[in-house]
């Protein structure tokens, strides 16, 4: 696959802007409670030395994304869709089963993320959880896509607040160059088990059939994929500043003190004697944001994939009463996600653990389908891979399999 | 759809059974002394009946990619867990090929979205229902519903004991015959001839259902689809598809003279809406094709700003001179071969052309045939200017309950009408 120049006319930047959203949006949505967590903890207890597997990693993000992107726009299907057709209904409601099943895990990661983020501004998740859930459902129900979108694109501007409180630590810019250009790295079972961990948070098979859907629902006309593929790579280096901020904050205060942490939220709090209140509060408002935002995505990306590959209506643009599984099973996942963080003293730890596990047998498989999909000629036509570009896919998601496995290892403690 | 009315209308006699695809697909199929020749693929039917008979199976062996074919007849027998041969027939199985007219129910259909026609929607296909009749099958349902998912996972049995003991209940069947279901094939090679085959049930939907269709599809499945349409269905199909750049992808799909012959097809209002979104050379080219008097009608429409009465009228209006008798009128109503979108109204003249006044379909028939229309109109005219607004119009539609309102300009002439439908569609897009 080639990337021709994009000439920067009016005309072209209007079109972008009108094809534009899908990738961005997904790609945010990545950055959500789980994978703030994640970069806080690896900046935390890794330092900079962590900063550069962002980029390979990134890489990865564009080339996995790109192929749903492609597979969007030229077969006008959603990938549960392409998978049932090409690989029949049985491995398809596994495989669905799988995906709802670590979606159900990650939504309640997302609202205990909105729990705890507001705990930090003395707000009771008694009372933040309940208004979260139907402030995020009346957006679905009540919206269309357009508006919906709109609303998300906003929701993206909001991880500014990363990179604010990234400059407010005083990171050591030197020190950052160095690492990233340089890099150093002992590799350790811990530090490894941190790398695996940073991509399984960055590549989850959800972030597939979400991009996928909502670029058949916006309907991008075949002539404008250079846009849509444009949206992709802009999003997932959106994606990977972001990571890279939230890392290189932990990095110049918490890792410098030693300090240890397991979530965002202790994170957030940790950061106040070390970077200041500012600081922290502008680190709680973005996990705040970033779960909100993911708790309204992951549902309906849920609700899609499924109702998609069992044939039933789907969309934003469908009433109620026309899509009642749509919406039902949309409904049921953000009651099941916001009704378990309200359990009083639930453990969350072990159904974090299980859906993990799952989302590390359904990831090579999906994106082993993938791969084999963007080859068929009879479905993709000219826009099949590219012979080099395949082999850079393969390697990729070779090496991505691996690492899943290996993560799944490293979970079940082999 | 009940089976039992179905089974009725296929002539059979008391051997015959059910089965569904899902049964026999990937069981062994043996030689007539029992040893394994491979495993059963597919099948491979013939359209054109309207339950179309199996003519070959598909072998898939193990180890190797190929499939093999076989003719059905060579089938000794149907066994529960297994499909016995003929003597000697695996020394006769050849590479898999399907023609035209020919479609593989697995490859094709299973798992595959399909029209069914007689719900007027897109549904995904679960299952498909055979019937065993005299060493023939033939495909005689589909199946649409959690049943089919069930049965084909394996958990069907399961899950009703689980129903019956828990709930008292049986899930129901989603079955409908195979003569409703109008397949979507998306394999490029060979879609237009299949669907060519059975694009006359498309016929017996209503356009604005076949709309709705239409925005459900993926973007093959609707050109693919939209191209198997005569070009009056189309033109009417396309005038319900609410959403212009779909509307515009459609008309873009085909050749330029079948976009410009569906242009003349539809209503001229509708046609300048769907040009108005068309870039500037791409319109013109357009225009230029189309035949005469549709051309000048979409051309003088043209003009007229969105938001404006202009933009939404119909150039079809009847209109005749105020002297002209009732008998006269009538014979000029016949002659009047476009269709129009409006009969209430009759547009009664002035010698000079200006509009004088406004008749009934209901004084053209009950009138005395050798009398002036001019006797019979109501001078008292509301009409609108072809620069009013929209919403000045909607208003006058509501207060005074019109089924149409002509379009006068500053001289007087009629230049238009707009119906309660064409202003029903401005208001419903906003």
């Amino acid at each position: 696959m080639k990337f021709p120049r994009l000439r920067l006319s009016w005309k072209s930047v209007l079109l972008f802007l009108a094809v534009a959203g899908p990738g961005i949006i997904t790609s945010n949505v990545d950055n959500d409670a789980g994978g703030i967590a994640t970069y806080s903890m690896a900046g935390a207890h890794f330092g900079y030395g962590i900063l550069w597997p962002l980029i390979p990693i990134m890489l990865a993000l564009i080339i996995v994304q790109e192929m749903s992107a492609r597979m969007g726009v030229v077969t006008g299907k959603g990938l549960s869709d392409l998978i049932r057709e090409r690989f029949g209904v049985r491995i398809t409601v596994y495989l669905l089963m799988a995906v709802v099943l670590t979606n159900i895990g990650n939504i309640i990661a997302e609202f205990a993320g909105v729990a705890s983020s507001l705990e930090m501004f003395q707000v009771s998740k008694y009372l933040s959880v309940p208004i979260a859930a139907v402030f995020v459902w009346l957006l679905i129900v009540k919206g269309t896509y357009r508006s919906v979108e709109k609303v998300f694109l906003y929701a993206c501007l909001f991880y500014i607040t990363y990179i604010l409180a990234g400059f407010l630590s005083k990171p050591d810019w030197e020190a950052i160059g160095r690492s990233v250009v340089v890099p150093s790295f002992t590799l350790t079972p811990e530090s490894l088990g941190m790398i695996i961990g940073l991509v399984g948070t960055t590549i989850a098979p959800w972030m597939q059939f979400y991009l996928q859907a909502s670029i058949v629902e916006k309907n991008i006309a075949l002539k404008n994929y250079r846009f849509a593929r444009m949206d992709v790579i802009i999003g997932s280096f959106v994606v990977t500043l972001i990571a890279a901020f939230i890392v290189l904050t932990c990095a110049s205060t918490l890792f410098k003190a030693g300090v240890r942490v397991e979530t965002a939220a202790d994170a957030a709090l940790a950061l106040k004697p070390l970077a200041g209140k500012y600081t922290a509060y502008l680190f709680a408002f973005g996990l705040l944001n970033a779960s909100l935002f993911a708790a309204s995505i992951l549902p309906l990306s849920t609700a899609f994939v499924v109702c998609e590959a069992l044939g039933w209506e789907n969309g934003l643009d469908k009433k109620f009463s026309e899509a009642p599984q749509f919406y039902g099973l949309y409904s049921m996942l953000i009651l099941l996600g916001a009704g378990i963080v309200l359990i009083p003293n639930i453990p969350l730890f072990p159904v974090m653990y299980i859906s993990q596990i799952i989302n590390g047998v359904a990831l090579p498989l999906i994106l082993v389908f993938m791969l084999r999909l963007t080859n068929d000629r009879k479905l993709m036509g000219d826009y099949v891979n590219k012979k080099g570009y395949n082999i850079l896919a393969w390697g990729t998601i070779g090496v991505l399999v691996v690492l899943a496995v290996a993560y799944l290892g490293l979970l079940l403690g082999l | 759809m009940s089976l039992e009315l179905s089974v009725n209308s296929i002539k059979m006699d008391t051997s015959g059974h059910f089965l569904f695809i899902s049964e026999i697909l990937n069981r062994p199929v043996l030689s007539a002394s029992g040893a394994a020749v491979g495993k059963l693929h597919d099948l491979k039917v013939r359209l054109g009946e309207a339950y179309p008979k199996i003519v070959s199976l598909a072998v898939r062996k193990r180890w190797k990619k190929e499939k093999y074919e076989l003719d059905w007849g060579r089938i000794d027998r149907l066994e529960s867990g297994s499909l016995r041969l003929e003597a000697g027939a695996e020394n006769d199985l050849r590479p898999l090929a399907a023609g035209a007219e020919e479609i593989l129910l697995r490859e094709d259909l299973l798992d595959k979205q399909v029209v069914d026609t007689f719900g007027a929607r897109i549904e995904r296909v679960n299952d498909i229902h055979l019937l065993s009749v005299n060493r023939e099958l033939r495909v005689v349902h589909v199946d649409f519903g959690y049943r089919g998912i069930l049965r084909r996972l394996g958990w069907l049995r399961a899950v009703d004991r689980i129903n019956q003991w828990l709930f008292d209940y049986r899930s129901e069947e989603k079955i409908i015959s195979w003569k409703y279901v109008q397949p979507l094939l998306s394999d490029a090679a060979k879609k237009n001839l299949k669907l060519n085959v059975s694009a006359r049930w498309l016929r017996t939907l209503h356009p604005s259902d076949l709309a709705d269709i239409l925005e459900e599809l993926d973007r093959t499945s609707r050109t693919s689809l939209f191209r198997s349409l005569d070009v009056q269905t189309a033109a009417q199909t396309l005038e319900e598809v609410e959403d212009p750049k779909l509307q515009i992808s459609l008309i873009e799909s085909g050749p330029v003279e079948l976009a410009s012959d569906i242009l003349e097809e539809m209503a001229p209002d509708e046609a300048t809406d769907l040009l108005a979104e068309l870039p500037e050379d791409q319109k013109n080219q357009l225009v230029r094709k189309m035949e005469k008097p549709s051309a000048a009608a979409v051309t003088a429409l043209l003009k007229f700003k969105e938001g404006t009465a202009g933009s939404i009228m119909t150039k079809d209006f009847f209109a005749i001179a105020e002297d002209t008798t009732i008998g006269q009128a009538i014979e000029e109503f016949r002659r009047t071969t476009y269709p129009l979108e409006s009969v209430a109204y009759v547009y009664v003249t002035a010698a000079d052309g200006r509009l004088r006044g406004v008749a009934t379909l209901r004084h053209l028939i009950i009138g005395d045939l050798n009398a002036p229309i001019g006797k019979f109109m109501n001078e008292r005219l509301v009409s609108v200017g072809p620069q009013d607004n929209v919403e000045d119009v909607a208003d006058i539609f509501k207060k005074y309950k019109f089924l149409a309102v002509p379009v006068i300009n500053e001289g007087g002439l009629i230049e238009g009408l707009i119906t309660l439908k064409d202003i029903m569609e401005s208001q419903m897009d906003e």
